[in-house]
């Protein structure tokens, strides 16, 4: 049956195209609206995977900024349970751009380098030790972005309002390590001691937020709250709850990404649809006759059902292939303003896939039963 | 088959349509039988019945009453699920426009029919292959039947008819849309088929096809108006 359903096809080069076309518009959507919620989801679910054994501590303000003092960390040391707390400074690279994506200098104490990035690598160089000063070990979105090697110099800039007006200041960094690609917020991070990056935003002794690492055997939870409670004008997020309110947030983003793209998707399956209902009306006389030959009701739905469906499977070939070069050429482009947008997973393509095949299949069967359900004498009688 | 003989027997076969609320009573009460290898023809004027009468012989159609037997089961009792495969298994049409699917090739359009009947492939493709061949159509089984005369794809429909070995053919004016030469063509291998002891239905307007034929039953008014062994030349009454 797979040699008449092609024939079928066929016969109707540019109908058929068309409907194709269609469906691969749709599937194309599916790809890069779910590649960039399945990069969203990756980043967070990596992100989280380097703190599951840390609580988070940040001020009720928001974290961005140097806003909570370091007393605090040594505050937080002293409730029973905590086995180490230390503080990380994030300032946005681009003083004058803070947006959703975009570049962070990172103020790390050398010593809590391994603690934070656990088993990240390098491509190149080495990590921070004790000691250095205009030092920057850079994520790797951050060396494609300008092209940094080990022994570059990298300018960062501070700015500061004084008496009404900005004072910019400018200092150049040696980048003495690249970190390989994580797909985690470190991507994006210029990594330079803690103490240096206080001074340099003239911030004093403060810091973004706190890490806070349990003792063996505590529960995160129960810590957390029990941080809350000992000191003040905090927030303290156990990394449970942190991956929740992250999730939430990302269902959101899915939910307008995915919907985007399910309303092309779906305007496909209507375009395979009127094409298939077109067909079936075209060859009502040829139904009447397979049934007169003794064709089935399921002979007439496989033909019918088939031929969407395998619409539905090219155009989800074709959706599937435009929508990875796409991203791939997408995220080349994107690498060189120092953000990654898209990833493709396997779970992606075989979610496009299905669902093509689907839309294709669903879409066949109204037409599909108004065919297998004619009556053979006036189908035949069709003009 | 059934006891004494016959391959198709009607019993009191009734069709009626509602026209509106004004039922039209296309078929009344016929009955009569048919016997392998009989070639047979009903005739009559338009409207008489004889259309209605094959398409529920073939069961395109629900008789309103009674009953066609073919190779002795009641194939009026099936339901609509079951038809599918009594046509296929029993029944073989031809039809005045030929009704070829266009896209397919003469061989493609004898293979077709025997694909429902879920013939294997090899099987298929000698069956269709000895078909055309015996239809004189050997050397134009690749071709669309765009590309065929009239009297060609009568032949490829006949055989196509023929493909999955039926107890009956029933054909629907088959020289309707030929010219006299292929209408010879085609009722000599009509005939010839019937001597081979294939049961044969013909619905003409044709009285040189009639003639041609074992047995003529004339239709009129929905009932059988006369019921004739051709012996010789008959002369038919209001037929054509």
């Amino acid at each position: 049956m797979f040699d008449i359903i092609i024939k079928n096809l066929t016969q109707r080069k540019l109908r058929t195209g068309l409907t194709v076309f269609g469906i691969a518009l749709g599937i194309f959507a599916v790809m890069v609206m779910g590649g960039m919620s399945e990069y969203f989801r990756l980043h967070v679910d990596r992100t989280f995977d380097l703190m599951t054994d840390k609580i988070q501590v940040w001020p009720e303000s928001g974290f961005v900024g140097g806003t909570l003092d370091e007393s605090t960390i040594r505050d937080i040391r002293r409730v029973p349970g905590v086995s180490d707390s230390y503080g990380l400074l994030w300032m946005p690279y681009d003083m004058e751009s803070i947006g959703l994506f975009g570049s962070y200098v990172m103020g790390i104490n050398p010593d809590k380098q391994e603690t934070t990035l656990q088993d990240t690598g390098l491509e190149e160089g080495r990590y921070l030790l004790p000691g250095d000063r205009l030092r920057a070990v850079v994520g790797s979105n951050v060396a494609r972005q300008f092209n940094l090697r080990a022994g570059d110099e990298l300018e960062i800039k501070s700015r500061k309002l004084q008496r009404g007006s900005s004072i910019t200041h400018i200092r150049e960094f040696t980048v003495v390590g690249i970190m390989e690609f994580t797909g985690t917020d470190y991507d994006y991070v210029i990594a330079i001691p803690l103490d240096t990056a206080q001074d340099f935003y003239d911030i004093g002794r403060t810091v973004s937020y706190i890490l806070v690492i349990p003792e063996t055997g505590v529960d995160p939870e129960n810590l957390a709250k029990r941080i809350e409670l000992s000191v003040s004008n905090i927030k303290a997020f156990s990394p449970q709850e942190l991956r929740e309110q992250v999730a939430q947030s990302l269902v959101i983003i899915n939910l307008i990404t995915l919907s985007a793209a399910l309303i092309a998707a779906v305007i496909g399956g209507l375009s395979v649809m009127n094409t298939m209902l077109m067909s079936v009306s075209e060859r009502t006389k040829d139904f009447g006759l397979f049934k007169a030959m003794g064709a089935g009701t399921r002979d007439i739905l496989v033909m019918t059902v088939g031929e969407s469906a395998l619409m539905g499977i090219l155009g989800g070939i074709i959706g599937i292939a435009g929508g990875s070069v796409f991203i791939y050429y997408m995220n080349e482009f994107l690498i060189s303003k120092g953000v990654v947008l898209f990833a493709i997973t396997p779970e992606l393509v075989v979610v496009a896939m299905m669902f093509a095949t689907l839309l294709g299949t669903v879409s066949g069967v109204i037409p599909a039963y108004r065919a297998a359900k004619m009556s053979p004498m006036e189908a035949l009688r069709y003009e | 088959m059934n006891s004494n003989g016959a391959i198709l027997r009607i019993r009191n076969l009734s069709k009626t349509y509602m026209q509106g609320k004004i039922p039209v009573h296309a078929l009344n009460d016929v009955s009569f039988d048919v016997h392998k290898g009989e070639f047979l023809s009903i005739v009559g004027v338009s409207g008489s019945g004889k259309s209605t009468l094959l398409s529920l012989i073939g069961l395109l159609d629900k008789p309103t009453t009674g009953s066609v037997f073919i190779d002795g089961e009641e194939v009026t009792k099936f339901k609509e699920r079951e038809a599918p495969k009594i046509r296929r298994e029993k029944i073989g049409f031809v039809f005045q426009h030929f009704n070829l699917i266009p896209t397919l090739t003469a061989f493609e359009n004898v293979d077709i029919a025997m694909r429902f009947a879920r013939v294997p492939k090899s099987k298929r493709k000698d069956r269709a292959v000895e078909l055309l061949t015996r239809m004189g159509l050997a050397d134009r089984m690749k071709h669309k039947p765009s590309e065929l005369s009239g009297g060609e794809q009568q032949r490829v429909s006949i055989a196509r008819a023929l493909a999955n070995h039926p107890a009956i053919i029933l054909a629907d004016e088959p020289t309707g849309e030929v010219d006299t030469k292929t209408r010879e063509v085609i009722v000599n291998l009509l005939r010839e088929l019937s001597e081979k002891g294939q049961t044969i239905l013909v619905v003409t307007h044709d009285v040189a096809v009639a003639q041609k034929t074992d047995r003529i039953i004339t239709m009129l008014d929905g009932k059988i108006e006369s019921d004739v062994k051709v012996t010789g030349k008959v002369k038919l009454k209001r037929a054509g």
